[in-house]
């Protein structure tokens, strides 16, 4: 039966080829235009640490310590070098990391030495960083714990970097200079493009990561600047400049540090939030903090919300390409009523000769599916083109993976949506066709 | 006319006129709503920097050979490099200055009148050189540029000293209401740093925070390892061209360097980029939500002919003429349209309510509505216009055909 209901769909389809081809043009341009922006929202707003975003949670608190507080709605979004170094001590988090980035130069192993040195963003992070935001290891893995305290010259690289310093073997063990030291590569990771780098939600989340990532403490010895935001209140006092670097930077309260805790259940939240009271109520006592304490844990997922990573306007758009499928949908309900309607002779003598309302019905739902399900197939296309667009702007990452991408339930969805739209346009023309009395359409044959 | 039975027709009709309402007025919530954020993000990119944009080029030179560490040497090589460039046919001016034009970032600080407890100022600051007006391709206004001295003195001068500045007009209005800048003092926040204002730049615009059309520039070289050092050049003609030139010119004066050169254009369409993305997508979107809409009124007004050609045929046969038909469609059409776009109207609001509420916006104007009502209208009718003239031909004689 469907087999002869799919062909009677295709006659049918065939007979009038320019009505058909406006339904699935319409169809496929509902399809396409919801598809690209629902998939720019959804790769934007899902969850950037899948499995992990409930457990993660970053720190402020307010160490502002101009009279002046520029910051209106909440504490500054960084932290002090002092501040970061103190709260990684803490032990309640069973993972805890700080970050920051910079631009550092690397130099290719001395085999290679004819070729010029590049610029390279380097992120300054402890060892549990690659745990807690799933960076995917190819050779090698994090360093040690004890790597961070020393710090000993490791380092975690990119594949893209991996590929141009050691012609993308495994190099775990071998060493690249970076500025005027030399770093043993403790790990290369797999290609790695988050759409949303949580590590970085403040600065720049939808970035490329970095591709060198070494330990944080490098900070003082390599007197490594920050490259990016960085928030001052202090001026520098007479005669500090002469101060070695780590002092300057302890003295100087300059926030640019990111820092994450990993806290799995309500228990350690709890004695994280009241750990940090009781840290910055003691710094208050040493003349810091002089602002309202305002200390807030707030988890990954919030923090997105927060500081509106996904851009407002792709929500608004994916709310407006909705609506364009509502559009397409209403319109489809006019093309199919007028495509039926059109031979309702036809049917008249279908059911003349016997073929009950049902049969009817189905025969033209039928009908609407296969074109709702062309119309899909060519959406699909078209929402590979519209995001092709997408991509031009954001851009390819270092594995040549372009930012947006349809996965499998976005193409999924798209067919779903599609065989929706067919019902539920086809749904009322179908019904009425086949409420068609007989009779009057043999009268006039 | 014939609005009565026209009316009582349509009443008959009610799935193809429920249809056509609904469709335009969707049509017309999402169209107004789009040319809302089109207007709104338009008038973001027509925004101008106040500097001769088409003429500039920005080059980073930042080192990586170990001699370049040490001040002396940065410093040296700053003076060495605007001497090569200067000496380049086409170039009219290059100076070093951290104010780069369009370049995402930047850096701000809050200010204030000496003595006062007011709500601190904030703005912009930049490090300039007695040139970097000129590669700006802006005049003082008031007052003057940086001398020489200054500019040496800049990068070693202490604290407790006060500072010549530069500031933007709109910095000074808000700093000096009684339109004297010039000869008056500001200082940061904290009071620890003071500043005479020397010289009053017009027109300042980079985006960065709230402090967009603000600026205070300070003389002093900027030459570091870490963050290495900028020029701004104005060329004569495209400096697009010159740039492999210049980069050829200077690479070979040092090559223990990284050296990024765009033009001020390219900086500034890249600062755009996302926007220009928007206003694309949103008129695409546009475009085809229109068609989509014509479209279905195309189909459902033929289908509408089609169905009444025995009516029509009728009409004629008792002495309708072929105008009079056409009008009967598009009065027809006309009444429905109009239903769909004063329902959209109303609807264009509410969208635009959730959407401010919700994710992101600028409010209505009625002008938007207005004028997407009036074209969805004229659309909504000519699209009526091509089935109505068909359903003009059917002959009189098939009224009678089947009798």
């Amino acid at each position: 039966m469907l087999t002869y209901n799919l062909r009677l769909a295709w006659k049918s389809i065939r007979r009038h080829p320019v009505l058909s081809t406006l339904i699935i043009a319409g169809i496929a341009l509902g399809v396409g235009v919801s598809t690209t922006f629902i998939t720019a929202y959804h790769v934007l707003a899902s969850d950037p640490v899948p499995g992990k975003s409930g457990s993660l949670y970053y720190v402020r608190t307010n160490s502002w310590g101009a009279v002046d507080n520029p910051f209106r709605e909440g504490p500054p979004p960084l932290l002090s070098y002092r501040d970061a170094r103190e709260i990684l001590k803490n032990g309640v988090p069973v993972r805890r990391t700080a970050s920051f980035a910079s631009r550092m130069t690397v130099f290719p192993p001395s085999q290679k030495s004819q070729e010029r040195p590049t610029r390279e963003g380097v992120r300054l992070t402890t060892s549990d960083f690659f745990a807690m935001f799933n960076a995917p290891f190819q050779y090698g893995g994090p360093w040690n714990r004890e790597a961070d305290a020393k710090p000993e010259a490791v380092a975690v690289i990119s594949a893209a970097l991996n590929h141009r310093l050691f012609g993308g073997q495994d190099s775990v063990g071998r060493t690249f200079r970076l500025d005027d030291r030399d770093f043993k590569v403790a790990g290369v990771l797999a290609p790695w493009r988050p759409r949303v780098r949580a590590y970085d939600l403040v600065v720049d989340p939808l970035a490329e990561p970095e591709a060198v990532f070494i330990p944080l403490e490098w900070v003082g010895p390599m007197e490594i600047r920050v490259s990016g935001s960085q928030y001052n209140w202090r001026s520098p006092e007479p005669g500090e400049e002469k101060l070695p670097f780590l002092d300057r930077l302890v003295l100087q309260e300059s926030l640019f540090f990111q820092l994450w805790v990993e806290l799995p259940d309500e228990a350690r939240v709890k004695a994280f939030q009241s750990w940090l009271d009781a840290y910055v109520a003691e710094q208050k006592k040493l003349g810091r903090f002089p602002h309202r304490p305002d200390n807030r844990v707030t988890p990954l997922l919030a923090l997105m919300d927060e500081l509106r990573v996904v851009p407002p306007q792709t929500k608004a758009l994916a709310a407006i390409s909705l609506l364009f499928l509502v559009v397409a949908a209403l319109n489809l309900i006019g093309l199919f009523l007028g495509k039926f309607l059109a031979r309702a002779s036809t049917v008249g003598v279908r059911r003349a000769l016997g073929a009950s309302r049902w049969t009817i019905f189905v025969q033209h739902l039928v009908e609407c599916e296969l074109m709702g399900l062309a119309g899909g197939t060519l959406g699909v296309l078209l929402a590979l083109g519209g995001l092709a667009i997408l991509n031009r702007v954001y851009g390819d990452g270092p594995d040549g993976v372009p930012f947006f991408q349809l996965d499998v339930p976005m193409i999924g969805g798209a067919v779903l949506l599609s065989l929706v739209a067919g019902a539920i346009a086809g749904l009322y023309p179908a019904w009425r066709i086949c409420a068609i009395p007989p009779a009057r359409h043999l009268k006039n044959q | 006319m014939e609005f009565g039975p026209i009316f009582r027709s349509l009443l008959r009709n009610r799935a193809r006129v429920v249809l056509i309402v609904a469709e335009v007025a969707l049509t017309l919530a999402i169209v107004a709503n789009c040319m809302s954020l089109i207007l709104d993000t338009r008038a973001q990119l027509a925004r101008e920097s106040g500097f001769d944009d088409e003429h500039m080029a920005l080059i980073r030179s930042t080192p990586f050979a170990e001699g370049l560490d040490k001040q002396e040497v940065l410093d040296q090589l700053v003076d060495s490099d605007l001497e090569t460039l200067r000496a380049m046919p086409g170039v009219k001016a290059a100076s070093n200055t951290t104010l780069e034009p369009w370049e995402a970032g930047g850096s701000i600080s809050a200010i204030r009148l000496p003595g006062t407890r007011d709500e601190p100022m904030e703005s912009q600051f930049y490090a300039a050189d007695p040139s970097t007006f000129d590669s700006l391709g802006i005049p003082i206004i008031q007052g003057r540029g940086f001398t020489r001295e200054e500019f040496e003195h800049g990068a070693s001068a202490t604290p407790t000293e006060t500072l010549p500045v530069v500031i933007s007009k709109s910095l000074a209005d808000a700093a000096f209401p009684d339109g004297k800048a010039v000869g008056r003092e500001l200082a940061s926040s904290d009071e620890s740093q003071r500043y005479l204002v020397v010289g009053l730049i017009d027109h300042f615009y980079k985006p960065l925070g709230a402090a967009e059309d603000r600026v205070m520039l300070t003389p002093g070289r900027t030459a570091s390892f870490d963050y290495g050092s900028t020029y701004l050049v104005r060329t004569e003609g495209d400096p697009g061209a010159l740039l492999p030139r210049m980069e050829k010119a200077l690479l070979a004066k040092e090559k223990g360097r990284f050296l990024r050169l765009r033009t001020v254009v390219e900086v500034r369409d890249e600062y755009h980029r996302r926007d220009r993305l928007l206003v694309g997508t949103l008129n695409g979107v546009m475009a085809l939500l229109v068609l989509v809409t014509a479209l279905g009124i195309v189909g459902l007004t033929s289908f509408s002919v089609t169905e009444r050609r025995r009516q029509i045929g009728t009409r004629r046969a008792l002495g309708a003429s072929k105008a009079a038909i056409v009008r009967q469609f598009l009065l027809e059409n006309w009444m429905v349209t109009s239903l769909g776009v004063v329902l959209g109207a109303a609807l264009a609001y509410a969208l635009n309510f959730g959407l401010v509420t919700w994710v992101a916006g600028a409010k209505l104007s009625v002008l938007v509505v207005a004028v997407g009502a009036a074209g969805l209208w004229l659309i909504g009718v000519a699209s009526a216009l091509g089935p109505a003239l068909r359903g003009a031909q059917v002959p009189p004689a098939l009224a009678t055909r089947n009798v």
